[in-house]
């Protein structure tokens, strides 16, 4: 009796997730086969697969909607905006969580209250600043601003696995004769890796996906990035009504988060418990 | 061993330094002396008005419905959020199989465009005309939700909220598992011996044990929800109606809006400022409602 009510209770907590997960899969679902429809048939035949795999409207987003420019742009952007961070928020992190310096609180607490900021806040002066630098509407001021707003959640991640790692390590260095850059690029470095490749997935996936501050910075056709056009063309539907490409201009939106998440949501997962939580 | 030299760290810290005072911090400070003044942004001359920006704020029909909009996204967002958080951190931690999988599937939408989400909700699943939820309903039978407007204007905002919480859940879910499977497992064997109930265990050992993670996951809910823009504004198709409007969105709108050009600058820094303070109050009352005890264990 008692295994039966608890078997029971096993198919009902089965069945909760299972219906939950399949509304997760059914967006992949829905998308993916409907990017492969044409505009007459997307809505009529909404639940059934496809008639045949033709990569028309892929190819009308590409070319004629200027989406394969976009893609370019993002991955441009979004790949050195990711390095830039990295490359500058790592040392720092280092530096305010190891180094010993002086002023090491109050910093890392200037440095992370910076996630408080809405970034709407920020908009109108940081505006006037890449105007006045001439960076309006180009692809590095884009960067720029990418880099410089990721600053400190990325800084907030990483303080927090240079936190978890052992100080014997850092004076195994020193008595053997490392400096401090030598320490820092030969011994945490590679000690903070799960950390910075946490930190590089989670900033390539949240700039690969906005269209906020592109919105604002970029106002020209050529420049825009990948959900930025997305968004454009989707908020012009009303007279457009080319359906079709608005599926496949989001399935090539979604392939490389996608892709990411297949290979890396393992570390990734690890990775947010690690950093967020020390 | 060389003693050494803590100068050094500020060299280690100029380059992200230089940036963040530049293009983050210097732009917030600018940002609250403009909500002091009249601009419009093309003119040279502003005008210094002092408060009145903020008078404004609170006479302007349009600035309440945002803010009633970021309060309710704040509070039945987080409510959603972290309760089914809960539930589903508790299915996954009873040992149930395929855990890992589940885990990663509800956290799959999270690393999905809010766009893409605006585009797939908005077109196939709430549409009236060509989503599938009232073609579902009406093959159920139910009548009153197959006639139910979900993009209407006085329901899109909940349909929205419920987007917001289905596709965010997983990021949270993540945070409270690594809280929860930081336990000790012997409190809960002792307590299970003692014959504590499954539900006295989650209130008495859980529950006080994850308060620390939850601060933590409840303050990032809480900027997350209050500067959140992407998926709202993509909702609302080319100009979002009032009733989808956000403090993140009203600001954009006032200060930017491309369709009828307003560039009340001034104005629209004293949303941004309001805005800030609101994070300030969110993030102290949090920390107030749930006290940082730290447990020994």
């Amino acid at each position: 009796m008692k295994v039966n009510k608890f078997s029971f209770r096993k198919l009902i907590m089965h069945a909760i997730l299972v219906i939950w997960c399949t509304s997760i899969g059914m967006l992949l679902y829905f998308m993916i086969t409907s990017s492969f429809k044409t505009n007459k048939t997307v809505f009529k035949q909404l639940w059934s697969l496809p008639e045949k795999l033709s990569l028309t409207n892929f190819a009308n987003a590409w070319s004629n909607l200027n989406f394969g420019r976009y893609t370019f742009n993002s991955v441009f952007v979004v790949i050195i905006s990711v390095a830039l961070i990295i490359i500058i928020s790592a040392p720092a992190s280092y530096a305010l969580t190891r180094m010993k310096m002086r002023f090491a609180q109050p910093m890392t607490f200037f440095y992370l209250a910076g996630m408080g900021i809405p970034f709407q806040l920020l908009f109108i002066p940081l505006f006037k600043i890449m105007a006045s630098l001439n960076m309006v509407n180009t692809l590095p001021g884009l960067i720029i601003v990418y880099t410089a707003l990721s600053i400190p959640f990325t800084v907030f991640l990483l303080t927090g696995f240079f936190l978890s790692i052992p100080s014997e390590l850092e004076d195994a260095a020193f008595i053997d004769g490392c400096n401090e850059f030598q320490t820092f690029f030969k011994i945490m470095v590679p000690m903070a890796t799960p950390g910075i490749v946490t930190a590089a997935i989670f900033n390539f996936i949240g700039l690969w996906n906005e269209y906020m501050l592109a919105l604002i910075f970029i106002t020209g056709k050529e420049n825009k990035t990948l959900s930025l056009g997305l968004y454009s063309l989707y908020s012009s539907l009303q007279y457009t009504s080319d359906w079709a490409s608005i599926f496949a201009g989001s399935v090539l939106v979604i392939i490389p988060t996608t892709i990411i998440f297949i290979i890396l949501s393992e570390k990734l997962i690890s990775g947010i418990t690690l950093g967020a939580i020390k | 061993m060389k003693k050494r030299k803590r100068y050094i760290a500020w060299i280690f810290l100029a380059p992200s330094l230089i940036m963040y005072l530049y293009f983050f911090v210097y732009p917030t400070i600018e940002a609250v002396r403009l909500s002091f003044y009249k601009w419009s942004g093309f003119s040279k001359n502003m005008e210094f008005v002092g408060l009145k920006n903020f008078s404004k704020l609170i006479s302007d029909d349009s600035f309440l419905a945002a803010l009633k909009n970021t309060l309710l996204l704040l509070v039945i967002g987080g409510i959603g959020i972290f309760l089914l958080a809960f539930i589903f951190s508790l299915l996954l931690g009873s040992g149930i199989k395929g855990k890992k999988v589940y885990r990663a599937i509800i956290f799959f939408p999270f690393i999905i465009a809010p766009v893409v989400h605006s585009i797939y909700w908005g077109l196939l699943v709430y549409n009236p005309r060509t989503g599938m939820l009232n073609q579902l309903f009406k093959l159920l039978n139910i009548e009153i939700l197959a006639k139910f407007t979900f993009t209407d204007i006085r329901h899109i905002f909940g349909s929205v909220l419920f987007v917001v919480i289905w596709s965010s859940v997983g990021f949270y879910l993540i945070l409270l598992m690594a809280g929860i499977e930081r336990i000790p497992p012997y409190l809960y064997e002792a307590a299970r011996i003692e014959g504590a109930t499954e539900l006295k265990m989650f209130f008495k050992i859980t529950l006080p044990l994850v308060k620390e993670v939850l601060v933590i996951a409840m303050i990032f809910w809480g900027i997350n929800a209050i500067k959140m823009f992407d998926l709202l504004y993509a909702f609302g198709g080319i100009l979002p109606p009032r009733s989808l409007w956000t403090n993140a969105i009203y600001l954009y709108i006032v200060g930017f809006g491309k369709r009828d050009p307003i560039f009340q600058l001034g104005y629209a820094s004293a949303i941004g400022v309001a805005t800030l303070l609101l994070v300030v109050i969110v993030a102290f009352i949090i920390r107030k409602l749930i006290r940082r005890e730290i447990y020994e264990y």
